[in-house]
């Protein structure tokens, strides 16, 4: 690693106005890595585990842990189990630390599958496109990576440059990761200290990744009119032979696309994809279709469809090989993190592996090299799709209905499933040749086909089997679309809205990303983006929360990708891309501190995240958050300030950032300007908040939006969405709002005299608006 | 093991301490016990019939009532009194000892819940049995929570209308 100047502490470096230009960085083998003169470096390059502590300290004062836990035990080594209810562990842990380190461990998992993914990719594309493949996102994006510049200080010219920021974060988990051996942090505040440098190095990773594929893969690079894609089960022609793709990782599904169009048998084969696999093959040939989010894993391996299953890494199925053995189709995996006791087939002859597939001789294949998974996937599919074309892999209604009858009505698959959904009324009603209940579940995914009810029936009842068979009732219905995955947010849309946003006449950007562990199924977060949409917000998404806003139509038949454009901008319904892709949320509140702001970025984190807690009002939902993955992104987004709005399945992840508006104390802010501190409000109130309902979140995400920074006329705007909403789903004015009036020109115009009705109810005094509110600075810092 | 104090949803057992199985009766007795009651009402009582019982209860022991998520505008539109709270955030100043109270008069003492989505609710119970040792927590959902201090048991409809008619009575 390079040398760092660590002699110059913190105070050093925070002198008003001092410039200091350090020049190029010294690599490991002490030639310069850059030709850039003049590097303005903060205090913070490269931070280690504890550097940027005494920022995660701010946050965790004014947003201390609320820990749920899931579990009163630690069974992590052999002293245990230990009950930690009201005591300490055999080691000293006690609840509420060990509830820190289980996060600590969980973003350390999410962080590692997106940074092992990027590992993935960056060695495989430089492999492909060698070392000296320039970083080139276009001329509207001068800023590629604006996490990696904050971080690392550098500019990644070349995809070699990108070794160097997984190098650093490799080094960092490995840290974090032996923090949570036994016996080593005794705080529950330092283990998330720790969590939030897991979810920064999250967000790191996901960026290298990201920039890494869009550039040698040719992804579209910021493309507002990025094209619309083909998504849901009846889009897929069922006539062909069919590729399903499930994962994350780009480069096998692209190894099939290459091999297809070399071959030119674009035409003859259906390739598609699950989960964020499915995004980034369309973001890389246009050609290939998105079956849907996670929600249709089982559902569509059931159904029969898919001749070949290529599965690379994250939230796949452990099972997909016995489930896929229930239908004949082959299973083909291809990275080391999921190789399901199948031979290593990687130095094989392609048509030898072909000949062991489809002859059975082995079940299923490991191979390692993406260009020969395109190879093997198409002749395979194209050999075996005739044959299993005539097997009826479902079995039809009259039999399900015989299966239905099965039922003994004990209720225990309701009692196990994730959201007590009535999935006994549903095979009761189907014994008695009543779809209606069934239909009503698989709509929207609202039973998300876990399996849970399956694997608990004691009469074998294949409840999932069935939601597919009833699926496959309603094809034509089931087209939708999406926009490809565009990346990161132009220079230019930033110069534009970054003044906007900043003041408050934009009233927020809105991030829908994460999973489909809905408690309710995906129309409704749909008619939420649907809701800030229509309200002049930004709305971005990424990953399976993208496909679930394409899988809505309003009354006319349109997506709300057809309704909105692709810009970032007010009204804007901007699609990143995959999971990877998540970088660019919080990228783009960085480049607005950059552009619109002039803050420098290299070893600037904690100017950065100051001027994002402050004065950008952006705030992610994931409504359905489901995995460690999402633990890690949300965490990282949180360090760098911006809010995030979970669901109610989400409280299972033990901790929540809450803050408390009865404690004035803990939202004072430092006016940078005055040099002296003030009263502050409570914006954004929270940093980590799970509700519990949709209206409940579509309130509470509008109120996260406030920021201290807004202009008057931005407060105006804030504020009459929130009681617009809170009217909405509440019915009254919330009774809070006079927190958020900081002079009467914060009033909405509409609303002025219930509003202040209110304030005189709660003797509210003017206060002054600061005009650079921070963190930094603060007393006792 | 008796189902009706196997948690509703079964992986939610915790550990070792398992609520106790009450009866209305017993729920009563906790009830005039307790110096500073609260009842947290969920969404799930946006719907009939918990929607009148809850408020009949509410009226019949005269329980300051907070309602979660956005279960305040259906209470709001019967001309019922409550104080709109986050279910994580009531649990938030729950948990604190120095909190005052939905009514500015000190924490509760005993908090009783009703109508919260069952997982969150779980959750939420799990917080308080650790970090908030000062009150004690009863539901009288018509599941069994193993996280609460008590807990009615897992119930089918009938019986639980039943339980919750004899919660009106003194």
């Amino acid at each position: 690693m390079a040398p760092k100047p660590k002699e110059l502490k913190a105070d050093f470096w925070k002198t008003k106005d001092f410039k200091i230009s350090i020049g190029d960085i010294i690599s490991e083998d002490g030639i310069e890595s850059t030709d850039e003169s003049s590097v303005v470096m903060g205090p913070t390059q490269k931070p280690n585990v504890t550097d940027l502590r005494s920022w995660d300290m701010k946050l965790l004062e004014r947003y201390p842990p609320f820990y749920s836990p899931f579990c009163d035990m630690c069974c992590l080594c052999t002293y245990g189990k230990c009950d930690l209810l009201n005591k300490r562990g055999a080691c000293g842990i006690d609840a509420e630390t060990q509830q820190a380190r289980t996060i600590l461990l969980a973003c350390c998992i999410g962080s590692a599958a997106h940074s092992g993914h990027a590992r993935h990719l960056v060695e495989y594309l430089i492999d492909k496109k060698g070392d000296d493949f320039p970083i080139d996102l276009g001329m509207d994006i001068d800023i590629e990576a604006p996490i990696m510049r904050t971080l690392i200080g550098k500019k990644p010219k070349v995809l070699g440059d990108l070794k160097e920021a997984l190098d650093y974060l490799e080094e960092q988990m490995v840290h974090l990761l032996s923090a949570c051996h036994t016996g080593q942090e005794g705080s529950s505040k330092d283990f998330e200290s720790k969590a939030l440098h897991a979810g920064l190095m999250d967000n790191l990773g996901k960026e290298v990744g990201d920039i890494a594929q869009i550039a040698a893969l040719d992804l579209p690079k910021g493309d507002p009119e990025a094209p619309l894609v083909e998504l849901g089960v009846g889009t897929i022609d069922r006539e062909k032979p069919v590729i399903l793709c499930i994962g994350h990782n780009v480069a096998p599904g692209a190894g099939i696309m290459d091999y297809l169009e070399d071959q030119e048998l674009e035409d003859d084969l259906e390739v598609c994809g699950i989960c964020c696999a499915a995004i980034d093959i369309t973001r890389y040939n246009h050609n290939a279709k998105i079956v849907g989010p996670i929600s249709k894993q089982l559902k569509f391996i059931r159904s029969g469809v898919a001749d070949v299953i290529v599965v690379d890494e994250q939230c796949i199925r452990t099972d997909v090989l016995e489930e896929a053995k229930k239908n004949n189709a082959t299973v083909i995996a291809t990275t080391d993190k999921m190789c399901l006791g199948l031979p290593d087939k990687t130095n094989e002859d392609a048509d030898i592996i072909v000949s062991e597939l489809i002859s059975n001789q082995i079940d299923g294949a490991l191979i390692l090299d993406p260009d020969k998974v395109g190879e093997v996937a198409t002749k395979v599919a194209m050999k075996t799709s005739g044959e299993r074309s005539k097997v009826q892999v479902l079995p039809d209604m009259d039999e399900f209905v015989e299966l239905a009858k099965k039922c003994t009505e004990c209720e225990w698959c309701v009692r196990v499933c994730p959201n007590s959904l009535p999935m006994m009324d549903a095979v009761v009603a189907t014994s008695e040749g009543d779809i209606s209940k069934m239909e009503e579940l698989y709509k929207n995914d609202v039973c998300y086909s876990c399996g849970r009810c399956e694997q608990e029936c004691p009469r074998d009842i294949p409840i999932i089997s069935m939601m597919a068979k009833v699926g496959e009732k309603d094809l034509e219905n089931q087209k939708y679309n999406v926009r490809a995955g565009r990346g990161p947010v132009q220079d230019v849309e930033v110069r534009k809205v970054g003044a906007p946003i900043v003041l408050g006449d934009i009233p927020g950007v809105i991030a829908f990303v994460g999973c489909t562990n809905y408690p309710d199924g995906g129309e409704e977060v749909a008619k939420m983006a649907e809701e800030f949409l229509e309200r002049n917000y930004i709305v971005v998404t990424t990953g399976c929360g993208a496909m679930t806003l394409g899988e809505y139509r309003d009354e006319e038949g349109k997506t709300l990708y057809e309704r909105y454009s692709g810009s970032f901008d007010a009204k804007g319904l901007v699609n990143m891309g995959s999971c990877v892709s998540n970088a660019h949320i919080p990228g783009v509140a960085i480049k607005i501190a950059n552009i619109f702001a002039k803050k420098p970025l290299e070893g600037n984190f904690e100017e950065i995240a100051d001027y994002i807690l402050n004065r950008v009002g952006a705030c992610g939902v994931a409504w359905g958050a489901y995995s460690q993955k999402a633990a890690a992104i949300a965490t990282g987004v949180n360090r760098w300030g911006i809010p995030v709005v979970v669901g109610p399945q989400a409280s299972k992840y033990r901790r929540l950032f809450l803050g408390r508006t009865d404690k004035e104390d803990s939202w004072r802010i430092n006016d940078l300007r005055k040099h002296s501190e003030v009263a502050g409000e409570p914006a954004p109130e929270h940093l980590l908040y799970a509700a519990e309902t949709i209206g409940e979140a579509t309130v509470m995400t509008a109120k996260l939006c406030i920021r201290p920074n807004d202009t008057s006329k931005g407060r105006q705007l804030k504020l009459n969405h929130y009681i617009d909403l809170h009217k909405k789903y509440f019915g009254t004015l919330p009774n809070d709002i006079y927190k958020f009036v900081r002079v009467e020109k914060d009033i909405p115009i509409t609303y002025k005299r219930d509003v202040m009705q209110i304030l005189e109810e709660n003797n509210w005094k003017p206060r002054e608006i600061p005009q650079e509110p921070s963190l930094m600075d603060m007393k006792g810092d | 093991m008796n189902e009706r104090v196997i948690p509703w949803q079964p992986t939610v057992i915790a550990g070792p301490k398992q609520a106790l199985l009450v009866t209305p009766e017993t729920a009563k007795m906790m009830m005039k016990k307790a110096k500073r009651p609260l009842l947290v009402i969920g969404p799930l009582a946006k719907e009939e019939p918990l929607l009148t019982h809850s408020i009949e209860i509410a009226e019949k022991w005269d329980l300051p009532v907070v309602t979660t998520a956005d279960t305040f505008k259906i209470f709001s539109e019967r001309n019922v009194e409550t104080k709109s709270y986050g279910t994580v955030e009531i649990l938030n100043l729950l948990k604190d000892p120095d909190w005052k109270g939905v009514m500015g008069e000190g924490q509760h003492d005993l908090v009783i819940f009703v109508g919260g989505i069952y997982y969150m609710a779980s959750q939420g119970l799990s917080t308080l049995k650790h970090f908030a040792p000062h009150l004690k927590t009863l539901t009288i959902c018509k599941y069994f929570h193993s996280n609460a201090d008590a807990s009615f048991p897992n119930m089918n409809d009938e019986e639980w209308s039943k339980y919750l008619e004899k919660m009106k009575l003194n």
